[in-house]
């Protein structure tokens, strides 16, 4: 009986992973700078370097990202809705692809870290 | 004082740690009085916890910033209301929160069950004041909420999006729901080690675990109703990991207070509810953990975490102790008692667990993903909404059929036939609704109806067996309907407080589809004016203002709002500024109910232009506050539930006398 279940569990997850295609990749900008990711949608994290310039709304928000614990930047263009929080120097998530270099984001995926729901800022203290 | 605060809490260090050695060389030696100085201890432990926590409290109302805490999560402009708040906002104090209400709520348990705990289950003590001890060392050594500092002259302020009322009681709601797990936890691990493996250490902790999934269940909406009004993006639930590390327990502990039913009636399942139990203790750590310490996305925090390590390695801990004193204790936890039929009530308490713990492991799957991914291949993968939703439809939808016929079904063994008519009338309500939302139009969506129709046959069910129960009670001579409803109800609170639990489940399913399938959104950029039309609803822009007002620059949209020629006031959306400290920059978005139509219009106000103009996105979400409703209905069943009742003590009491003889 239990392990029928466990069966039928796996089956639909493996379901799930066939026909969704499973998870997106995380990366980091000097992965994404190092990797053969040119036109493969995944998810970039790192901290926002100014300046930051153009229109969401427009043609479209440009800045870098940088590494968190790094130099490597990539150049990022953006367009949908602005999370309050993002500024320069502040964690962000976002989807897109990295074409020419430039990594291009899917509209509305941007997504800053909430500052204090998750990690104290002075985790370096210890 | 900082000093009082270190010195309370190495004297709660050195108490729990006493109440370990002295409870455990009791509980090996059978030494009572031994034992009772141990639990003496564990109270003590709590007096002391409590006077740390008070010198931090006293702290945050002083605005004393010689406390590197005070200074960094307060500042001297906050509210008094919101020390409360500010307390538990960081890692530290929300660690000698936890402490506290674990030893505090050990201690009432452990003295309202004084002679159980005595004679039959020694161990409680030690289990218990090892999880206290756990916290008490990181506090002391690794994450002191009372290291100093010279004061600044101010402090960084508490996050504005915290100071919001619903913050102020969801965090101790879902404390008190992560902490009470360890109740029934330390009860049964040491019903394991004295031998003692009847049903008594789950009668013990019943109200327990009840009041911790109450408090999990409700914190969690509460964290969704402030989601939806102040992090304000239109929506309720958005799989992000915090909420789902309360979801996780609370799935598991659903099950758990399933399963447990079995074990009483037919004294089944008994190696599955000690699972369950370690497993829902388990995530409950995991999920103060994961709030607790950003671990989240990236296994390198690991290292940048300083409590990280501690709660991995205690998260090992709890898992080897567990797995060890279930398999050491297998022979004599055995049930002797088997499955009669695959169509029973017992059964279909199977597959609700099954499905439920299924769920619950999915949703951690999909949380531990990014750090899985990442030390298997060197490279982070997250999944998405996608991922969760998926599973909740594919585990969820079955659930919702079994909370119906759950119910409905014999103990024992049922036939198909008899089954059948007893869902016919659920049944057939739920296709008249299916029919008639079709004919209203809802049949753009497939999803959405087959979720209405679940939560018509759910509540079906619920009416059905609320009607056929008082019906019987009236011709057993109840005077009245009211009086036999009541006499109902009172006579049967657990079965009749988890109806309602169920049918509050199926409002928040109508709730959650009603927002989720049924919505509208339109993005629009307006210059002062101007109108837009969303879901009947027009909207005007009349241009925006800029009001100082104390620590913040509130700068808003106003709306005039119409439907038809019919005018419906104004609505402003917009955005607080603040001035001091972090210089955050808070949505603040406009809604307006209408609970004739059971729907919210809710404005945000994207972006404020130079030229006057603004970029609005506004959402029409259909059956909203039934998530809400829902939550207080919940609230109320799981009150029922566990309201005390003087004849089942007697008959407990009667069932283990008759046990001993």
């Amino acid at each position: 009986m239990v392990a029928l279940s466990v069966a039928a569990v796996l089956a639909v997850f493996l379901l799930y992973t066939s026909f969704a295609g499973g998870a997106t990749e995380s990366l980091r900008p000097s992965q994404i700078v190092a990797g053969d990711y040119a036109g493969k949608g995944v998810q970039l994290a790192g901290i926002v370097i100014g300046p930051v310039t153009g229109d969401a709304r427009g043609s479209g928000l440009r800045f870098r990202l940088k590494d968190f614990d790094g130099k490597q930047t990539v150049p990022v263009v953006y367009k949908g809705s602005v999370p309050d929080l993002f500024r320069g120097g502040r964690h962000v998530f976002l989807q897109g692809a990295l074409e020419n270099g430039t990594f291009v984001g899917k509209p509305d995926s941007l997504v800053t870290k909430c500052p204090s729901k998750y990690a104290p800022k002075k985790t370096s203290s210890s | 004082m900082p000093g009082l605060g270190r010195a309370a809490l190495v004297l709660a260090l050195g108490l729990v740690l006493y109440a370990v050695l002295a409870g455990g060389y009791a509980s090996l030696s059978g030494r009572r009085r031994l034992g009772d100085s141990a639990r003496n201890a564990l109270v003590a432990a709590f007096v002391a916890c409590l006077a740390a926590g008070g010198v931090l409290l006293a702290a945050f109302l002083t605005d004393d910033l010689s406390f590197a805490y005070v200074a960094e999560h307060s500042s001297r402009d906050l509210p008094a209301r919101y020390a409360f708040t500010a307390l538990w906002s960081g890692q530290e104090g929300s660690l000698l929160f936890w402490v506290t209400i674990l030893t505090g709520m050990g201690s009432v348990a452990v003295l309202l069950n004084r002679r159980l705990v005595a004679e039959v289950l020694p161990w409680t003590v030690p289990i218990l004041a090892a999880v206290a001890g756990y916290f008490v060392i990181v506090l002391v050594f690794v994450s002191s909420p009372f290291e100093t500092q010279a004061a600044p002259i101010d402090g960084a302020g508490l996050n504005p999006s915290l100071q919001n009322p619903y913050m102020m009681i969801h965090p101790p709601m879902l404390y008190l729901g992560y902490v009470g797990l360890t109740i029934p936890f330390a009860f049964a691990m040491a019903a394991l080690a004295s031998k003692r493996t009847d049903e008594r250490w789950i009668f013990a902790t019943r109200r327990w675990t009840l009041a911790s999934w109450m408090f999990l269940g409700f914190g969690i909406l509460l964290g969704s109703k402030w989601a939806y009004e102040e992090v304000g993006w239109g929506g309720w639930y958005a799989w992000d990991p915090v909420e789902n590390a309360a979801l996780m327990p609370w799935l598991v502990a659903t099950a758990f207070l399933h399963s447990v039913m079995v074990q009483e009636k037919k004294n089944m399942l008994r190696v599955w509810n000690v699972v369950l139990v370690a497993l829902a203790f388990g995530l409950s750590i995991f999920g103060t953990f994961l709030t607790r310490s950003g671990v989240i996305n990236s296994i390198h925090s690991f290292s940048q975490s300083p409590i990280g390590a501690w709660f991995l390695g205690f998260l090992c801990v709890i898992a080897v102790f567990s797995i060890a004193m279930i398999m050491w204790r297998l022979p004599i936890l055995r049930s002797r008692t088997k499955m009669e039929s695959l169509v029973s009530r017992e059964a279909a308490f199977l597959y609700n667990n099954l499905f439920l713990v299924a769920f619950a492991l999915t949703v951690l799957w999909g949380v531990a993903y990014p750090m899985v991914s990442e030390a298997v291949r060197g490279v982070a993968s997250t999944v998405g909404a996608p991922y969760y939703n998926f599973f909740g439809v594919v585990f969820g939808l079955p659930l919702v059929v079994l909370m119906g016929i759950g119910p409905l079904v014999a103990w024992r063994r049922a036939s198909l036939r008899q089954l059948g008519a007893s869902v016919a009338w659920p049944a057939g309500v739920a296709v008249v609704t299916g029919g008639v939302l079709l004919a209203a139009g809802a049949g753009s969506s497939l999803l959405g109806m087959v979720g209405y129709t679940f939560a018509a046959f759910v509540i079906a069910a619920v009416v059905l067996e609320f009607v056929r129960g008082t019906r019987a009670r009236k011709s057993l001579g109840e005077a009245t309907w009211v009086g036999a409803f009541t006499s109902l109800v009172g006579r049967n609170r657990r079965r009749y407080g988890g109806y309602i639990v169920h049918a509050s489940i199926a409002l928040l399913l109508v709730g959650a589809v009603g927002i989720g399938v049924y919505g509208t959104t339109s993005i629009r950029k307006l210059e002062p004016g101007q109108t837009m039309e969303v879901g009947g609803y027009t909207l005007r822009y009349l241009g925006s203002t800029q009001d100082r007002v104390a620590n913040r620059t509130e700068l808003r949209a106003r709306l005039a709002v119409s439907r038809g020629d019919k005018p419906l006031g104004t609505l402003a959306a917009g955005k607080n500024r603040y001035l001091e400290g972090s210089r955050e920059v808070s949505n603040e978005v406009g809604i307006r109910t209408d609970w004739l139509r059971a729907q919210d219009l809710f404005v945000i106000a994207d972006r404020f232009n130079a030229d006057g103009s603004v970029w609005l996105k506004v959402l029409v979400n259909p059956l909203v506050n039934l998530i809400w409703i829902s939550g207080l209905i919940f609230l109320l069943g799981a009150l029922v539930t566990m309201w005390p009742d003087a004849r089942e003590q007697r008959r407990l009491a009667k069932r283990f006398a008759l046990a001993r003889a």
